[in-house]
């Protein structure tokens, strides 16, 4: 059975290099989701519009992004990508890849949430003399940001866990990037794969905090 | 009667202790199957065939190495990364898989005494100007995660500053990554750089000059405190050399020259 040593000592030396990770792991889900929310707010606005040329590559975004596993959408942004010559880092091809899972994601959280919506409040707001724009931005948007905050959360936690996929493509300065080296400079693999565990937990827990938080203080009637 | 029953107790109890501490060695020799860790992405010590079947120098002995000890071997296909959770989590019992013996892993992993020696060389692509190690400084390189050559080749590139180095998780992505221009050059076990750029698949590949990282001794790897099978696999080496066999197998996937040898001068192992 599990033969083996635990040495906690051993793997805590490594602590203040994988903290160092876990910020970059929280720099990326954070970047991919307001990179995210803006691409989706965009695409879901695009999915309902009646000009098919916004439509249709709206839609093709969602249904590639929804329906293709995250490993493959970061590797063809890195190695993909790379057969045309375009060369993203690791750092910017993982938040590409994520920041473009997110955006499908989001986009049909958003639209159901569009859904919600009665169609009288944009017609109150047009009828008080407010511009097409205006009338989304003033009265719909942070009524949709409202009804898919809880939906939106759970994509907030998915980001921070599909960073670990950046090994993939070369990452290494990312939580699983680091644990990784570590690991293979050490052999300490439970060690220091159950202490990334840990981290993540934490982040993801510091993220949806944050979140609620942000949530209370905008969202409040 | 009674004594017979006192008997009939002791002697269950110290066939249980006794199945207890069998130790890994016996443990081989009586489930009737060596299970090896071989990483079969590393052409040509471990890869597969047209057939899917492993093939290569690790594969070979192992197969040896079941015979040796009278039982079937089995290949357990293991990433460099995963091999000592296979180990540790008893999927395998022995790692045939190029392990390079640093004093950092002995800590956590036993080693035999070297049965393999690698020497490293700079490979890049047509028209970067590489010709040396030296001409890797400010340069972007990348490695397979957690190899000696990779820990090798980050700690250079952080000595000299600039440049970036990328641990990708197999052979073939490196490959990939360099053959597209991602990263300009990596640094690999000449047996892999020959056999690659001899295979086709990269014609745009060139050798570019030794890596100055030393010999890399590699062993075979088990538990730590699994003396016996430790010894067993000392022994086994050494036999491996003194019956010719190591120099048939070096010649089989490697090519013809001299194999290398797993002395180092001037001190014990």
């Amino acid at each position: 059975m599990f033969d083996y040593t635990f040495q906690w000592r051993q793997a805590y030396r490594h602590l203040p290099r994988m903290l160092e990770g876990a910020l970059v792991t929280l720099e990326i889900a954070v970047l991919s989701l307001i990179i995210g929310i803006v691409i989706a707010v965009l695409l879901a606005v695009a999915r309902d519009s009646k000009s098919i040329w916004l439509r249709a590559p709206a839609t093709a975004w969602v249904e590639v992004a929804r329906n293709t596993p995250a490993l493959f959408q970061i590797y063809m942004a890195h190695f993909g990508l790379g057969s045309f010559g375009i060369y993203l880092s690791p750092y910017v091809a993982l938040l590409a890849g994520i920041a473009f899972n997110n955006a499908g994601y989001l986009c049909e959280t958003f639209r159901g949430a569009l859904r919600a919506i009665p169609e009288t409040q944009t017609r109150a707001g047009r009828s008080l003399g407010m511009g097409q724009a205006q009338t989304f931005r003033l009265i719909v948007m942070p009524q949709m940001f409202r009804i898919s905050f809880l939906p939106t959360t759970n994509q907030m936690v998915w980001a921070i866990l599909m960073t670990s996929l950046g090994v993939t493509v070369g990452m290494a300065t990312d939580l699983t990037g680091i644990t990784q080296n570590l690991n293979a400079r050490t052999f300490r693999t439970f060690e220091l794969f159950a202490m990334a565990a840990v981290l993540y937990y934490l982040i993801a827990k510091a993220v949806m905090l944050a979140a609620r938080l942000i949530a209370w203080r905008l969202f409040r009637y | 009667m009674k004594p017979l029953y006192l008997l009939g107790a002791a002697l269950g109890l110290s066939l249980s202790v006794g199945a207890a501490q069998a130790d890994k060695l016996d443990s081989i020799i009586s489930s009737g199957t060596l299970r090896c860790a071989v990483t079969l992405d590393f052409p040509p010590m471990g890869s597969r065939d047209a057939n899917n079947e492993p093939i290569g120098f690790d594969v070979d002995y192992c197969r040896d190495l079941a015979a040796a000890l009278g039982v079937d071997a089995e290949i357990v296909d293991t990433p460099f990364p995963d091999r000592i959770p296979a180990l540790v989590s008893g999927r395998a019992d022995v790692g045939v898989a190029s392990t390079s013996d640093t004093l950092e892993r002995a800590k956590t992993v036993g080693f035999s005494i070297p049965y393999f020696a690698f020497t490293n060389v700079v490979l890049t692509r047509e028209g970067t100007g590489i010709e040396t190690f030296e001409d890797l400084q400010g340069r972007d390189v990348g490695s397979v995660a957690g190899v000696f050559e990779a820990l090798a080749l980050e700690e250079q590139m952080t000595a000299w500053g600039g440049g970036s180095f990328r641990p990708y998780q197999s052979q073939a992505d490196v490959f990939l990554a360099l053959s597209q221009g991602q990263i300009e050059a990596t640094v690999v076990t000449s047996t892999v750089a020959s056999a690659i750029v001899e295979s086709g698949n990269f014609p745009n590949l060139v050798i570019g000059g030794d890596a100055p990282f030393g010999i890399d001794y590699v062993g075979l790897i088990t538990l730590r405190q699994e003396y016996g099978l430790i010894n067993y696999l000392d022994l086994f080496v050494n036999q491996q050399v003194r019956t010719g066999r190591y120099q048939e197998l070096y010649e089989k996937w490697l090519g013809g020259a001299v194999a290398p040898d797993l002395t180092v001068p001037g001190v014990y192992r």
